[in-house]
């Protein structure tokens, strides 16, 4: 398998469980870990893959929602599809809210699993590349000279150049050339882009 | 006495035979005079001692009298008259003399006789009835003991029957806890089964990757199967047992049932079980419902408590002289000083849908097998309770 195949995390407290449900991911072809719970999960070292977590709600230590909810405020979010042995409305709502893929009650049907495990590594890969967009974003966006960015601020402000070049009381010609090395180094095609690209960063998100 | 049953006699036939006897002592006195010369009258007491004695008083006095008319007439001289010289009185006087002796000798003797003979059947007459008396009060005592037998039969029936109200209460208040322990091994069964017809059916099937989900899968119902029995033995009705018990084990089935519940309620459960105690004689389903209570009853104590750790320890002990302890500590609300004492009654609880039954019969049973059980708690810190068992088979026959 290489290294960039798809992983599943699962993390129950009961092994039989665990390594039935690992089994049956495996069987399909997609990598597996399993964790008993949740501190195990959060001590071990995970590979940077398209991943997705199979997360039993109710857990003796750390519950489920509560691993959850962890990794979502320490901006590491992974897809996760929820099991629980019974699962009221209530509990469902808030996995929900916290941005779970599927809530399935046990036992699973494997089929299910299965889908919602598909659709959750998906996300994780539409998050991954949002991610890695993001990043490549930054990285070309901290190329800039202070000047540029000043000269980028007032651009995506709405400003003509003329107004910019009044604004930082140099030429137009001067913020036109800054302007085109803004454009070029942000890979920009258009202005459009180049605010769509500066509002992205700006939210500061993932997505 | 052979000759007092001729005292029975009708009366004429007695005084006949003491004219008979007396004819006899004149007729011997006469025949002895013709060798011996002088006439003697000593036959006469003798017949007189014998009338008395054979016949009652009555012939007795009659012999007397008729004695000393044929004496005075046949014997004092001038026989055959009824002159009586006055060289004879003395001789005559002491002849009456010896007559009464006689007599009296006798009828005192007879009198002293039928006294002791009355004390006698006065006694067996009493000790006849004092037996009745006992007989009576045995067989009284009897039927009040076979009463008692069947009151502590029904008793006993009726502490069985609520031992185990209170165990099927106690399972229903566990209701989703064991539904969970059911579910979980289920789970484990669907997930396992369908890996295993996943590898089947890849166009390449796996069968050894098949083979060990169904497996797993056949362990899945294994345990299933096992809660669900473990429940059934607990609610369903029996005869209370005296078999060798392993304590250890019951301990580890009844956490297995709890553990749903410790989990949901955020229960930490620190185990320390002594893998040197002896096996215990008792009802496993009744100590397996002793251990049940106190689980359950330590979870509820710290379903309220925040700001520490919900932990629950169960521990077991070997200890040579006392036998074995079972300690359950929790870290919950506790139960104030003055309540403690009332911690075993029926029916006393503080819980809002408790029944209150759950340590009363807790109590009743280890105390059944033997043993003794108690609480110590300290408000806002928590609750120890210790239960003991003897090893050795000396505990009473009692079952709750």
């Amino acid at each position: 398998m290489k290294p960039a195949d798809p992983i599943v995390l699962i993390v129950d407290d009961d092994q039989m469980v665990r390594e039935g449900i690992r089994s049956l991911v495996r069987s399909i072809g997609l990598r597996a870990l399993t964790f008993a719970s949740a501190t195990e999960f959060l001590s071990a070292k995970l590979p940077d893959v398209p991943r997705c977590l199979v997360l039993d709600v109710r857990m003796p230590g750390q519950s489920g929602l509560d691993l959850h909810r962890q990794l979502k405020e320490a901006q590491n979010e992974i897809p996760t599809v929820f099991i629980t042995g019974h699962g009221d409305i209530p509990m469902t709502v808030r996995a929900m809210k916290q941005g779970a893929i599927e809530f399935l009650t046990k036992p699973v049907r494997g089929q299910d699993l299965l889908d919602a495990v598909q659709s959750a590594l998906d996300r994780d890969r539409v998050l991954r590349r949002e991610h890695s967009e993001f990043e490549s974003i930054r990285k070309r966006f901290q190329s800039l000279t202070p000047r540029e960015t000043e000269v980028l601020n007032l651009v995506v402000a709405g400003l003509l150049n003329k107004q910019i070049a009044d604004q930082l009381g140099t030429s137009e010609l001067t913020v036109k050339t800054h302007r085109a090395h803004v454009m070029e180094k942000t890979q920009a095609d258009s202005l459009a882009s180049l605010v769509r690209m500066a509002e992205r960063l700006k939210r500061g998100s993932r997505n | 006495m052979a000759q007092s049953n001729f005292r029975y006699l009708t009366a004429a036939l007695r005084y006949f035979f003491a004219i008979v006897l007396v004819v006899a002592a004149l007729l011997l006195s006469v025949a002895f005079q013709k060798p011996f010369g002088n006439p003697s009258w000593f036959l006469f007491p003798a017949a007189i001692l014998a009338t008395t004695w054979l016949f009652g008083t009555g012939p007795g006095w009659f012999a007397v009298c008729i004695s000393t008319l044929v004496v005075q007439y046949f014997l004092i001289p001038p026989f055959r008259t009824w002159i009586l010289q006055p060289r004879d009185i003395p001789y005559f006087v002491t002849f009456v003399v010896c007559e009464l002796v006689a007599n009296r000798v006798i009828a005192w003797r007879i009198r002293t006789e039928t006294a002791l003979k009355e004390a006698h059947d006065q006694l067996e007459r009493r000790v006849a009835e004092r037996t009745a008396d006992l007989d009576q009060a045995n067989h009284a005592l009897r039927n009040q003991m076979a009463e008692q037998l069947r009151t502590e039969e029904a008793l006993q029936a009726a502490r069985t029957e609520l031992a185990r109200v209170v165990r099927i209460t106690t399972v229903g208040e566990l209701a989703t806890s064991i539904a969970h322990e059911v579910n979980q091994p289920l789970a484990a069964v669907v997930a396992n089964a369908d890996a295993c017809v996943s590898w089947l059916t890849l166009q390449d099937p796996n069968v050894s990757e098949a083979q060990a989900a169904a497996l797993r899968a056949v362990e899945g119902a294994t345990r299933a199967s096992e809660v669900i029995a473990r429940i059934r033995s607990l609610i369903t009705k029996g005869t209370p047992e005296r078999l060798e018990v392993d304590i250890n084990n019951v301990i580890e089935e009844t956490i297995t049932l709890t553990r749903g519940q410790m989990v949901r309620n955020d229960v930490s459960l620190s185990l320390a079980l002594d893998a040197r105690i002896p096996h215990v004689f008792g009802d496993r389903i009744q100590l397996q419902q002793v251990i049940l209570n106190l689980i359950v009853n330590a979870i509820e104590a710290m379903a309220s408590i925040t700001g520490r750790e919900r932990r629950l320890e169960i521990r077991s002990q070997f200890e040579p002289h006392s036998g074995i302890r079972v300690s359950v500590q929790d870290a919950g609300v506790g139960i104030a000083e003055e309540l403690i004492p009332r911690l075993f009654d029926p029916f006393f609880t503080t819980r809002t849908q408790g029944i209150g039954m759950g340590l009363a019969i807790s109590h009743s049973i280890v105390e059944a097998h033997g043993g003794r059980l108690w609480a110590e708690s300290k408000v806002n810190q928590g609750t120890l309770f210790q239960l003991t068992l003897p090893i050795q088979e000396d505990f009473t026959h009692e079952t709750c």
